[in-house]
């Protein structure tokens, strides 16, 4: 699909809201306000962003475990309040506060969200089959790191999404560490998409930093599923600017990354690539970026009020909602 | 009213369910054949569409469902052995707790069909009863059957359940007769059902021991012991009111399955009883089960299974005989 400068302009905001609303998450963890854990995707926001935004209704986006799906969840429309009030365990959040850090919300294409890393390929599967029920077109766009990569699920997943030729998008975000362990001696290929050859399927690599390249590769895996053609891989090279979990510390193997490796991989911030393109290119003025990212943060503070004015999650909605 | 087997019976359910709704899909390894003949028929009547072959990816059988789960279709999966569904407990677990864990407003109607059992001589690797792992899944149902009758009622509740539901189907029932009506019917989770009233003793049994249960209540019945069968059917939701007022008529209770006793479903049950009806117990409460061990294979497996002679004892030991 070719992005025209409002498709641009919106992946700027919503990449921008992204990382506005992850902030808001780690600052609620140092005051307290955060009820669980937090897996910061900054960094990532090119790649959360840019292969969910131009996703249609009925599409699903299933987020890995990286950021709680919080790119995902607001490029597919979800209100930052909701995501903010879920952590923060009140009844507001959008799975009514005692998940503790749960994103789901059907009609958004948010199938739900959990922890356990790789839990997400069988369940893509299936989304993918249900699509293919359906006869609509839709699709399934599945995002995993390097480390869920080790899992098995991901074997059985890819063989039955390829030969049943599901319309799924298996999207790798590679930041090259899983936890501590670094992708070099995780991953046994030199580059993950490589396993989409033995699935039969295509597989690319783009760099995860440029919100554009993902959208646009994504784009073509995800006109590749609706014809009915199967899956696709495509894997974004990337990298988290924060811990594995706030509050821990950037460790690759058991060493500390050098200061100079993380600064080096912070000037490729997605969110300072991407605004000095628009500006390079005469696509948006500084003024109109000034005024997305204002609104973001204005966006935030009433939801930060919103959400300290919201009650607790509700005990007898919880107790009864174990089952239909 | 026909006499049909149980075989019949799941595939009766499956049948007019799949005719009802067409949201409803079977998937599973050899499916389309059906390994245990239960499902004969379908894939001719309904394609390939809705009998889903699979690869031998356990896994991704049973996490698919979630997924098809959420987007509105109702799978029903074919585990084959129970004993497999171990392969794919994290996909089981997270079917059961979905819903909980995303807010409560997701439906996740599946089945998990669970062939299973011994006293076939297959061994370690195919003969196990697990009803205890599934009960341990917080959101998940779990249904045990003995007749044709109570098979097909219960199926069809499985499948119009908004939830997961384990479906346990011992290989040794499929060929039992029993009197299944024309017109349909649907048998509601949560009731368990009186097989034989007595007096002086009551049996709770699963399964295939509810057969061994009616048939030693009957040779006792000849000898002047009156012996209450109950059949719980469902274990989640477990309808213990049913148990407790046998248990104050007749003061005596034994509690028979095939899994291991520890940690077994009659652990649970036993612990209810003591806690609902204790004044009421006239002895200790006793428990016939699988011996603490993998089953072994071949007529070695007699040694680990319960037996007849196990019930037996443990009933003439409650009578003080």
């Amino acid at each position: 699909m070719k992005l025209e400068r409002d498709d641009l302009l919106k992946l700027y905001r919503n990449m921008v809201l992204t990382r506005k609303t992850d902030e808001s998450i780690i600052d609620g963890i140092k005051t307290g306000r955060v009820v669980s854990f937090f897996h910061s995707g900054q960094g990532h926001e090119a790649t959360d962003v840019g292969g969910v935004t131009f996703l249609r209704k009925g599409d699903w986006a299933m987020a890995g475990v990286r950021g709680h799906g919080v790119g995902q969840a607001i490029a597919k429309g979800l209100a930052p309040r909701e995501f903010l009030a879920e952590h923060c365990g009140k009844a507001t959040g959008c799975c009514f506060g005692w998940s503790g850090f749960h994103t789901a919300n059907l009609e958004l294409g948010l199938p739900g969200y959990w922890g356990t890393v790789g839990t997400t390929f069988p369940i893509t599967l299936g989304l993918g089959i249900a699509c293919k029920k359906d006869g609509k077109g839709n699709v399934v766009v599945s995002y995993f790191g390097d480390g869920a990569s080790g899992r098995g699920t991901l074997h059985e997943a890819f063989n039955m999404t390829s030969i049943y030729k599901l319309p799924v998008v298996w999207l790798c975000e590679n930041n090259m560490l899983a936890i501590n362990m670094p992708a070099s001696e995780a991953v046994a290929s030199k580059d993950v998409a490589d396993l989409a050859y033995g699935y039969n399927m295509p597989g690319v690599v783009v760099d995860g930093q440029d919100v554009v390249a993902v959208a646009e590769a994504v784009m073509i895996a995800v006109e590749r599923a609706r014809a009915g053609d199967g899956p696709s891989l495509v894997e974004c090279k990337t990298f988290r600017f924060r811990p594995h979990s706030e509050g821990g510390k950037m460790i690759r193997g058991y060493q500390p990354i050098p200061e100079e490796e993380i600064a080096e991989w912070r000037s490729k911030d997605p969110i300072v690539l991407f605004r000095k393109k628009l500006i390079e290119q005469g696509i948006a003025a500084n003024v109109e970026l000034d005024k997305i990212d204002g609104d973001a943060a204005a966006e935030i503070a009433v939801a930060e009020k919103f959400v300290a004015e919201s009650p607790l999650a509700d005990p007898e909605r919880m107790f009864n909602s174990l089952y239909a | 009213m026909a006499d049909i087997n149980f075989a019949r019976a799941i595939s009766q359910a499956l049948d007019e369910e799949m005719a009802r709704d067409e949201k409803v899909y079977m998937i599973g390894e050899d499916v389309r054949a059906g390994v245990f003949t239960a499902q004969a028929g379908l894939v001719q009547k309904y394609g390939e569409e809705r009998v889903i072959d699979t690869p031998i990816s356990e896994t991704a059988i049973a996490g698919s469902c979630l997924g098809a789960a959420i987007a509105g279709y109702r799978p029903v999966a074919d585990m084959m052995f129970d004993d497999f569904m171990l392969i794919c407990m994290d996909e089981m677990k997270n079917a059961a707790q979905w819903r909980f864990a995303n807010g409560g407003f997701i439906k996740v109607p599946i089945v998990y069909r669970l062939p299973m059992g011994g006293y076939v001589g297959l061994g370690a690797d195919h003969s196990r009863a697990m009803f205890s792992p599934v009960m341990h899944l917080a959101g998940m149902k779990v249904v045990v059957p003995s007749t044709p009758y109570d098979a097909k009622g219960l199926l069809k509740t499985a499948i119009r359940d908004d939830n997961p539901v384990c479906f346990f189907e011992h290989r040794l029932l499929y060929r039992t007769r029993g009197p299944v009506p024309e017109e349909e019917y649907l048998i509601p989770f949560g009731v368990a059902d009186v097989k034989k009233e007595g007096s002086d003793l009551t049996i709770v049994a699963l399964g295939y021991m509810v057969q061994w249960a009616m048939e030693l209540a009957k040779e006792y019945e000849a000898k002047g012991v009156s012996i209450e069968v109950i059949d719980p059917r469902t274990l989640e939701p477990l309808d213990i009111d049913t148990i407790v007022k046998s248990v104050e008529k007749t003061g005596r209770v034994l509690l028979v399955e095939e899994d291991m006793t520890r940690c077994g479903a009659t652990a649970e049950i036993g612990m209810q009883i003591m806690d609902r009806a204790f004044d009421s117990l006239d002895a200790p409460i006793l428990r016939v089960g699988a011996k603490n061990f993998p089953i072994a294979g071949g007529p070695m497996e007699k040694l680990i299974l319960p037996s007849k002679n196990d019930i037996i004892t443990a009933i003439d030991k409650l009578l003080g005989r």
